[in-house]
């Protein structure tokens, strides 16, 4: 019992710090994403230990988990564009699978390489 | 009806986790065999998308303060990104240009409109941002959503078998690559893979998404 009520108050955290991030990302023109602010936000909160970790660990830890849910009724929105999908979609997919492999490739690749020279330094 | 694609969605997903968990492949990523079942059901039941839009409202309510959550990994991570700042910055950097770089070279060889040309440069980035992007250069929003989604769930299914087979298995590299080209929707896929991508990733999907926005107005017109 405690621990639903301590699970649904994090929550409710989360959500109003994400709303707080929505009021100050249009009223200051922040051109950064509010809950990519809002993460940003939360972060420095805990580093400072102004938020200690464990008052929002509970919460925290199930909606990441659970992240993936969020984006399926987004992504069913794909359901629309048959009429696209159907002309363009070979060409479309194409382009999008094979930019990301680009972009990923270079960035890990990119990284791994640096962070081994990073060590060998050491 | 609401009620009914809730749950109906949420039985769904439930019901692509256990799959996941049986069978673990990237074709079992859940994000990627949910989708399509709510489709495919969808359009068996003669339903729009218009029609499920209300429950996807209420599902999504939850989106914003999810990725806020992401910080807490973040946080149990931050000696780990500080450490390794400057493989994080370059990684970041050369990996969105090259992003965005190749989506456009890539349309054009292809053969592709230049509405799409234009709108496939922002594929990589987190929704609300790809949107803003997208307008500014003379994309079109909607299609950006649209490429955002695809992108996101082609990097959760095969980016870790691609970084595997590229023989990177560097927790943070792997993190850093999957949350610059696939944003939360690949994010949410390294989070399972292990706290430190979760981290990295999370971080390289709001980096990318900044970096983005920055450099996109003036980087497009060059290509």
């Amino acid at each position: 019992m405690k621990r639903a009520v301590l699970f649904i108050g994090q929550i409710a955290f989360l959500i109003v710090l994400y709303q707080l991030s929505v009021l100050i990302t249009a009223t200051l023109n922040i051109p950064i994403p509010a809950s990519v602010f809002g993460m940003l936000a939360l972060l420095l909160l805990l580093s400072t230990g102004v938020v200690p970790d464990r008052f929002i660990a509970l919460g925290a830890t199930f909606l990441n988990k659970h992240l993936a849910f969020f984006f399926i009724p987004i992504a069913v929105g794909l359901m629309a564009y048959g009429d696209l999908i159907r002309s363009d979609g070979l060409s479309l997919f194409l382009m999008i699978a094979g930019s990301s492999i680009i972009g990923l490739l270079v960035t890990s690749g990119l990284s791994a390489i640096l962070s081994a020279k990073g060590r060998e330094k050491q | 009806m609401t009620v009914f694609f809730i749950l109906l969605t949420i039985v769904v997903y439930a019901g692509a986790r256990f799959v996941a968990m049986r069978f673990p492949s990237p074709f079992t990523t859940p994000v990627f065999t949910s989708t399509a079942a709510v489709i495919v059901i969808l359009l068996l039941m003669n339903v729009s998308y218009e029609e499920y839009t209300p429950a996807k409202d209420i599902m999504t309510f939850l989106l914003g303060p999810a990725t806020v959550a992401l910080a807490l990994p973040l946080y149990h991570n931050r000696v780990v990104l500080m450490e390794r700042l400057v493989p994080t910055a370059a990684g970041l950097i050369v990996g969105t240009i090259s992003t965005i770089v190749s989506s456009v070279w890539l349309s054009a060889a292809l053969g592709l409109s230049e509405t799409i040309q234009a709108t496939s440069s922002v594929k990589a980035v987190t929704t609300p941002v790809a949107i803003e992007a997208a307008v500014i250069i003379g994309g079109d929003p909607a299609l950006a959503a649209a490429f955002v989604m695809t992108a996101g769930i082609f990097g959760a299914v095969c980016g870790p078998l691609l970084l595997t087979m590229a023989g990177i298995q560097d927790p943070f590299s792997r993190g850093l690559g999957i949350g610059t080209v696939s944003h939360g929707i690949g994010t949410s896929q390294a989070v399972l893979e292990g706290p430190v991508q979760g981290a990295v990733s999370s971080a390289a999907m709001g980096f990318a998404s900044i970096i983005t926005a920055l450099v996109l107005p003036w980087l497009y017109p060059l290509l």
